[in-house]
């Protein structure tokens, strides 16, 4: 496939807006400011184009859910928080053609009606943000973004802003709470962000690969981008590949691969000559699954079938040298250090699945550990949070322990007791004649 | 108006309630610990799911509204009890097992649905070490906030308090996840003028008053619905008692009015309600002291022989109080009375619908004065009408204003005889010819009207201690000795009753539905305020 989001990797200065022009930049947007606000998002709905972030919704049909005649302003928000372990695509993108996600953001502007969007970049992307600003600056100077965009009339400014480094502030409610100045803390949904967002107005989130992807489907249609991929999951999709594979990185492919395909074709099968254990098909938060799985399909129906779902697309690879009780105590302590502390099951759930864990790693593990970790996934999950990290806490560590319990067991039955704690003894007490004999 | 079905019963509610309070209307109790009628909705805790016909997933009771047609499952579903049960076992995995050294046990909302909701053979699956906050344990967070950060159980209602009623944003979390602690935002003391209500709506002992704290536990406490007096707000208030002492206010719901919020200034009040002055009626006649019944018979016979008779009421009486010193003292003998208003520090309130109230003097009954048509006047009357010569100088309450504490007015009480009720110690009983001991607020009863016009009532908490009576009834013992016959004594009803029927400003109120009275509310069973 020819790549189309990543068509800049390798080009001496791509970064530049001349050498995106050169590639036909900014075409895309001139042809929606042709067709009209309408027009566009019955374009992008056409074009079945699903959201890349994780969650996989119509893009198109979120843009409907914003209020057509809302007085006073709405925004557009561009999620470059790409904070999910094992996810770097965005990066890649910002990296090698920070003018293709400048392009789709101003598309999606458009298309909704808003005359202010910010790209919310994580805080450790600083180079990443100082790229974005340059391009910023240099579409302003070109009249690309600004009071007039390409003589239109359409006003647009771009803002870049940095978040704090909280894996939360990837959740869209939690973002927009930063992006207002306060505390990274999930907003209680309905009101969805598309009706109250970003500073009580109607907002629409979007991901960079996902905006990425708008110029292209506007100047060559949304037929060619159907074409791409199965129905209902269209589109080139950027996988990132990391973990025990001969050759990491990020690949561009049509949704609708297998994982065997990305693993074993595109990545040059295992390191070392090793078999694979298992992967997660998309980020740390999606379930895991095993080697037998890997003929599933890289996409969000097919992994929603499996049980499982593609997420933001980072395929993790794990070869059989790894210790699943090991991978699952790392998971969980990642998921407790990032929980924002607002709801029970997860703010204590996710740190007592830490301690157990640990304990089982410490040789001390109990046959009841296991049962307790999946009680305390299954009441941590499916709505008993306010976000979904419930969920991306749960849903993984539960997989590896349904899958791999046989590891866990073996761990147990080799374990000894835990010692018994050392209490400090009161040296005046001594032995209290005629008490608690 | 959307009907639904909770638990099998059906009920028609406002539209935009949401389902815990439309449970609460027919007898369902959905438990909750971050959820405060009067405060922002987060649904942080989980603790109020229910289940809902044809949502697949559990709800919140808290943020979901009550919609027609709706068939909600609380304590008939087997789901919901198991999610409730997960997420006591999650709250109770780091809460410290304390409660019997804990000051909120008996008022905890923990404790109450741990006790209540759970079934006996459930326990935690919990066998890890607790998480701890080390320093954090027994931390003064401002003048009058304890903080113990071990029992926090992050419902995030003090933090909400502070940002959206008290509007000083002093409350917030630090750290993150299992690590989050409450503190101020950047370290400085939490000294909110209504930091009080901080401890009232924590639901666990995190926050707890430096003032209450190991004086009594709170199942001994009688509650006694009345007013504070500390300004002309008229917040309702519980007062909360026990053997009696006044231990502490409590707020009482009242939406137009205090909602269930109570200033630090007011409920710091409680504490003077224990005093019932000198103890026994005094005399500076030679002679042997006179009993009480010998004391009142001789004040009616001074009183009686005085050609002019001045008297100094207060705004800080009830209005049966001024009533009858108004009957008494200018309509059966021959005497003037004012009433001194002190405007006081400023004092505001929020009431169930955000809005601001502000005091417009430190006393809790100047309206009903102004509604009896007594004559108010300020520091400067006041002196003026002390100038004035009388035979007898009858002080009904010291307190009514500090310009009668200072030397000059002092000086001028010196002049002539003077006759004092008071429940405290008061300059002006060193030299009064007779002072007779009145009771505090707590052993009285009466009605007072709040600077909006609502006339609320106050109860008695507890008989005054021997040798105090209350002010309403040493003034019907001295209208039964004068021979004041027109006006029924016998309880500050009667008063209250007569006095509908007298005056206009009081038509058409009857004592037994007066504002300030709804003592059955079911929040306060769930120490919401």
């Amino acid at each position: 496939m020819e790549p189309v989001l990543l068509r800049a990797r390798g080009i001496e200065g791509s970064r530049t807006l001349a050498s995106y022009r050169s590639r036909g930049g900014y075409d895309g947007l001139r042809r929606a400011l042709e067709l009209g606000p309408e027009e566009v998002t019955k374009e992008v709905i056409n074009s079945e184009l699903r959201g890349r972030g994780g969650a996989g919704f119509p893009t198109g049909r979120k843009w409907t859910f914003v209020p057509k005649d809302h007085p006073g302003p709405k925004y557009l928000v561009c999620n470059a928080d790409e904070s999910e372990p094992g996810t770097f695509k965005d990066r890649e993108i910002i990296e090698y053609d920070p003018h293709l996600v400048l392009e789709g953001v101003a598309i999606a502007a458009y298309a909704i009606g808003a005359h202010t969007a910010y790209i919310y970049i994580r805080g450790e992307f600083v180079r990443w943000a100082r790229i974005l600003e340059e391009a910023i600056a240099e579409a302003r100077r070109e009249g690309l973004l600004g009071p007039d965009v390409l003589g239109s009339g359409y006003a647009l400014d771009v803002w870049v802003h940095r978040g704090a480094g909280a894996y939360i502030c990837g959740e869209e409610t939690a973002l927009l709470e930063s992006l207002e100045g306060k505390r990274g803390f999930p907003r209680l949904k309905p009101p969805f962000p598309a009706v109250v967002g970003a500073f009580g107005k109607p907002t629409v989130v979007n991901n960079v690969e996902t905006l990425a992807c708008l110029p292209s489907i506007l100047t060559r249609g949304a037929a060619w981008f159907a074409s791409i991929g199965r129905p209902r999951n269209t589109g080139p999709k950027l996988f990132c590949v990391s973990g025990h594979v001969q050759r990491p990185g990020v690949y561009e492919l049509p949704l609708g691969v297998t994982f065997r395909d990305i693993i074993y074709e595109h990545c040059g099968g295992i390191r070392g000559g090793r078999t694979l254990k298992a992967f997660f098909p998309g980020g740390s938060s999606a379930p895991v699954l095993t080697a037998a799985e890997v003929d599933v399909k890289a996409d969000f129906d097919a992994c929603a079938e499996a049980g499982t779902m593609l997420g933001s697309g980072g395929v993790i690879v794990l070869d059989d040298t790894v210790d699943m009780v090991e991978a699952a105590a790392n998971l969980a302590h990642f998921y407790a250090h990032e929980s924002c502390g607002q709801c029970t099951p997860c703010r204590e759930g996710s740190d007592w699945t830490v301690d157990i864990l640990e304990r089982i790693l410490a040789g001390h593990g109990r046959p009841e550990d296991p049962e307790t970790i999946l009680r305390i996934c299954r009441f941590a999950s499916q709505g008993m949070t306010i976000c979904p990290l419930g969920d991306a806490f749960a849903l993984p560590i539960s997989s590896l322990l349904k899958k791999f319990r046989s590891e866990f067991d073996e761990r147990i039955a080799a374990a000894t007791p835990a010692p018994q704690k050392k209490y400090p003894v009161l040296p005046w007490a001594g032995p209290r004649p005629g008490f608690g004999r | 108006m959307p009907k639904l079905t909770i638990d099998g019963r059906d009920v028609e509610v406002a539209p935009g309630t949401n389902l815990i309070e439309a449970a609460r209307l027919v007898g369902v109790e959905i438990p909750y610990f971050c959820y405060h009628p009067y405060l922002s909705i987060v649904g942080q805790c989980r603790i109020c799911m229910v289940e809902i016909e044809g949502q697949p997933r559990l709800a919140i009771a808290c943020a979901t509204p009550a919609s027609d047609g709706m068939v909600v499952r609380s304590a008939t579903s087997e789901r919901v009890k198991e999610a409730r049960e997960a997420v006591m076992e999650f709250l109770l995995a780091n809460h410290p097992l304390d409660c019997p050294v804990c000051d909120q046990a008996g008022e905890c909302l923990l404790q109450d649905h741990s006790m209540s909701e759970q079934r006996a053979r459930f326990s935690t699956h919990m066998t890890e070490t607790r998480r701890t906050f080390p320093g954090l344990e027994r931390r003064l967070l401002g003048p009058h906030i304890v903080q113990n950060q071990n029992r926090c159980i992050h419902c995030s209602r003090c933090i909400r308090f502070t940002q959206e009623i008290s509007e000083t944003s002093q409350l917030t979390y630090k750290a993150r996840g299992n690590s989050a602690y409450i503190d101020t935002f950047d370290g400085r003391p939490f000294d909110d003028p209504f930091s009080g209500c901080a401890a009232d709506v924590c639901p666990v002992g995190a926050l707890t008053l430096r003032e209450f704290r190991f004086r009594k536990r709170a199942w001994k406490l009688r509650s006694t619905p009345s007013i504070c007096p500390g300004c002309s707000i008229g917040c309702n208030v519980w007062i909360d008692h026990h053997e009696r002492i006044v231990y502490r206010f409590t707020p009482r719901e009242n939406p137009q009015i205090n909602a269930t919020w109570l200033c630090d200034y007011g409920r710091f009040l409680a504490e003077s309600l224990n005093t019932h002055g000198p103890h026994r009626p005094e005399s500076r006649e030679p002679g042997r002291a006179p009993s009480p019944d010998e004391t009142i018979r001789a004040v009616a016979l001074e009183l009686k022989a005085a050609r002019t008779l001045r008297v100094v009421a207060s705004a800080n009486l009830s209005n049966e109080e001024l009533y009858l010193a108004r009957e008494l003292f200018t309509g059966h003998l021959r005497g003037e009375i004012v009433v001194p208003v002190w405007p006081g520090e400023p004092r505001r309130m929020k009431n169930g619908s955000r809005k601001w109230l502000t005091s417009t003097d430190a006393h809790p009954n100047a309206a009903g004065a102004r509604r009896l048509g007594l004559e108010v006047v300020d520091e400067e009357g006041l002196a003026r009408f002390l100038y004035g010569a009388a035979d007898l100088t009858v002080i009904l309450d010291p307190f009514a204003h500090p310009f009668l504490a200072t030397p000059e007015a002092l000086q001028l009480l010196r002049v002539g005889p003077t006759l004092l009720f008071t429940n405290r110690d008061h300059a002006i009983g060193e030299f009064a010819r007779w002072v007779l001991a009145t009771a505090s607020l707590a052993c009285n009863e009466g009605t007072f009207v709040a600077g909006s016009g609502v006339v609320q009532r106050f109860q008695a908490a507890f008989t005054p201690p021997p040798g105090a009576l209350p002010l309403w009834r040493l003034l019907a013992l001295l209208a039964r000795d004068t021979g004041l016959a027109r006006v029924p004594l016998a309880t500050p009803r009667d008063i209250f009753e007569h006095m509908a029927r007298s005056e206009n400003s009081f038509s058409g109120l009857a004592w037994d539905e007066l504002g300030g009275l709804d003592t059955t509310s079911y929040r306060e069973h769930q120490h919401v305020g």
